[in-house]
């Protein structure tokens, strides 16, 4: 039989337990407060935003502003979004053929050109920009989404290609093997067994190539100059006389953030390991 | 434990697929014609966009150009470019910020990680949820991280400001991005934010592999809390420290974003990183050949960075 515990211990127990809550809420703090700051300060008008007040009314005149105003993010959202789609839209198909061989075939070189690719991801973003710059200066490129594109498959491709090796090594190879036991060629089995099963690894292949270009700000800041910003580049442009416009910063703030928070939370598993592949670019 | 896929390990070797000891029938396929086929087009994109601009960087490196003289490249002079760097006081300036800055926010964040990693390691329901947040940061563009905490540290408007004014009133209207030292820990406060979550979660996954009997034991042995953290749960996470470690380092070497946004380098040249001292000189005052010779210099840097430590956790092993 188990004797109740001595009140001393009771107690001691109950504060420590009180004292795990208080250190996981001073978590959700310190983790989710800026982020709902700012989107607070999205729905904020030009007084409430220098306040620190938590009451206020909501308005939505802000994510107005940003639209109306041509030189704001009106147009600039299609050239983020073009960009983005694009960029994934040549990174996941030459991915998936490369990373498919290098995972399933066996050749002199293989591991070797494995290392490499993976080494192009240690190269700082800007020794390539100088070259970049130049050439998309003689080409008459500066200031067009094409330029971003080529500079953005610098990291995306290799990236992707070394996630997308995990994912078909993940696979057994004996599923595959079956299908050539049934007389199917290499690349019918690719196409009907290989490339469906690694489909998720595609789409969070996709989802990552997606975020990188979505959020990339350097390049975007050297090869554009007025026509073709990205979001982050053209947030810059929302400052009055006294530093950025808060509350239109914040709402076109929102814009950038809400889809890639909703991609992240789809391929939350995947999430950690993804970026420790891709995060040294 | 789960390792991720980038583990210098398999830099240093490649892992063996496949072991040998199945005795099925082996892989058929191996068309050579259809291998390079499939490769080749990926590889032409790297050789385009990867291998094509370090390369011409490298010569770029040897040669003076600047972009306000002549469209088209000067002549070659030699190691000039790189001996100037090391005359250079903005240059130096810049080594010793980007220096300070790795050393301020590696520490912290892999702090701040290991906190948040030991506060949720118990699978409470409220713990559990609020893992789910720390996937959040990370995914923010690194533009709107500059943003928000600009926007939180402003001594007049700014939430965190008035806050840290609040409990330390000496701190009262404080600028945080106006002073040299606090300038530089404010965009590392950014940074933290972003990346000690993600962090947080790694350790989280490797302590749960820990298991309970190692530390139960311990326990009746009368072992308190710190020793088990510092004899077998430190011990244990070690090697996901070290890869993280890694990441934080190279991409503290690579600060850019916060610093165009929340101080463009100021005050002074206090927060001028290395990325945004070549940023300077290559698009501000369009040096190409002295920017491409410092950005060789920081990959040089990061290389010795990689090696060290690639070395230090084989020895690890």
């Amino acid at each position: 039989m188990r004797r109740p515990p001595e009140p001393g211990v009771v107690l001691r127990r109950r504060l420590a337990q009180t004292g795990e809550v208080i250190a996981t809420l001073a978590v959700i703090f310190f983790v989710a407060f800026p982020l709902v700051w700012m989107i607070l300060a999205a729905f904020k008008n030009q007084i409430d935003v220098y306040s620190t007040r938590l009451l206020f009314t909501p308005i939505l005149s802000n994510f107005r502003a940003i639209f109306a105003d041509p030189i704001l993010l009106g147009s600039h959202v299609w050239v983020s979004a073009l960009v983005s789609f694009l960029t994934v839209a040549i990174t996941i198909p030459l991915a998936a053929a490369a990373s498919y061989v290098l995972a399933r075939h066996r050749f002199r070189g293989r591991d070797t050109l494995f290392l490499l690719i993976l080494i192009t991801q240690f190269v700082p973003a800007v020794v390539v920009a100088i070259p970049f710059f130049t050439l998309f200066r003689t080409l008459n490129l500066i200031d067009t989404p094409w330029a971003l594109i080529i500079v953005y498959l610098s990291f995306t491709l290799p990236y992707a290609i070394w996630m997308l090796r995990g994912f078909f090594d993940a696979l057994p190879v004996e599923i595959e093997e079956a299908s050539f036991i049934d007389g199917c060629n290499e690349l019918q089995t690719l196409r009907h067994v290989t490339l469906p099963l690694v489909m998720p690894g595609l789409l969070v292949a996709a989802v990552f190539a997606f975020i990188s270009a979505w959020n990339e700000f350097f390049f975007a800041l050297i090869l554009t100059r007025s026509n073709s910003l990205t979001l982050p580049v053209a947030i810059q442009t929302i400052s009055g006389p006294r530093g950025p416009m808060w509350e239109q910063v914040a709402a076109a703030g929102m814009l950038v953030m809400v889809p890639i928070l909703i991609m992240s939370l789809f391929i939350r598993k995947y999430f950690v390991e993804g970026i420790t592949v891709g995060a040294v670019k | 434990m789960e390792v991720p896929r980038t583990t210098p390990e398999l830099v240093a070797e490649p892992v063996p697929r496949a072991a040998p000891a199945a005795a099925h029938r082996p892989w058929r396929p191996q068309s050579s014609g259809l291998r390079w086929l499939m490769l080749g087009p990926a590889l032409l994109v790297i050789l385009a966009t990867v291998i094509y601009p370090l390369v011409t960087s490298f010569i770029t490196s040897f040669r003076d150009w600047r972009l306000i003289n002549s469209p088209t490249p000067g002549p070659y002079v030699g190691v000039s470019n790189y001996t100037r760097a090391f005359t250079d006081a903005g240059f130096l300036n810049s080594l010793g910020v980007s220096g300070l800055y790795t050393l301020i926010s590696v520490t912290l964040t892999l702090l701040t990680g290991l906190a948040i990693a030991l506060i949720l390691a118990k699978p409470t329901p409220l713990n559990v949820f609020a893992r789910t947040l720390l996937i959040f940061p990370f995914a923010v563009a690194p533009i709107l991280k500059g943003y928000s905490w600009r926007f939180m540290l402003n001594p007049e408007y700014g939430v965190y400001a008035k806050m840290i004014g609040e409990v330390f009133p000496p701190l009262k209207g404080y600028v945080w991005l106006g002073h040299e030292f606090s300038a530089l820990v404010s965009i590392a406060m950014s940074e933290i934010w972003g990346w000690a979550p993600l962090f947080a979660l790694m350790f989280i996954g490797a302590l749960g592999a820990i298991p309970a009997e190692t530390t139960e034991a311990a326990k009746m042995d009368g072992a308190t809390s710190f020793q088990i953290f510092r004899r077998i749960t430190l011990p244990l996470l070690a090697p996901v420290i070290y890869i993280v470690a890694l990441l934080k380092i190279i991409s503290a070497f690579k600060m850019f974003d916060q610093v165009a946004i929340m101080t463009g380098g100021g005050p002074g040249d206090s927060t001028q990183t290395l990325y945004y001292f070549v940023y300077q000189v290559a698009f501000r005052n369009l040096d190409l050949g002295y920017a491409s010779a410092v950005s060789y210099l920081l990959v040089a840097i990061m290389a010795v960075i990689a090696t060290f430590y690639v070395r230090t956790l084989m020895r690890g092993d």
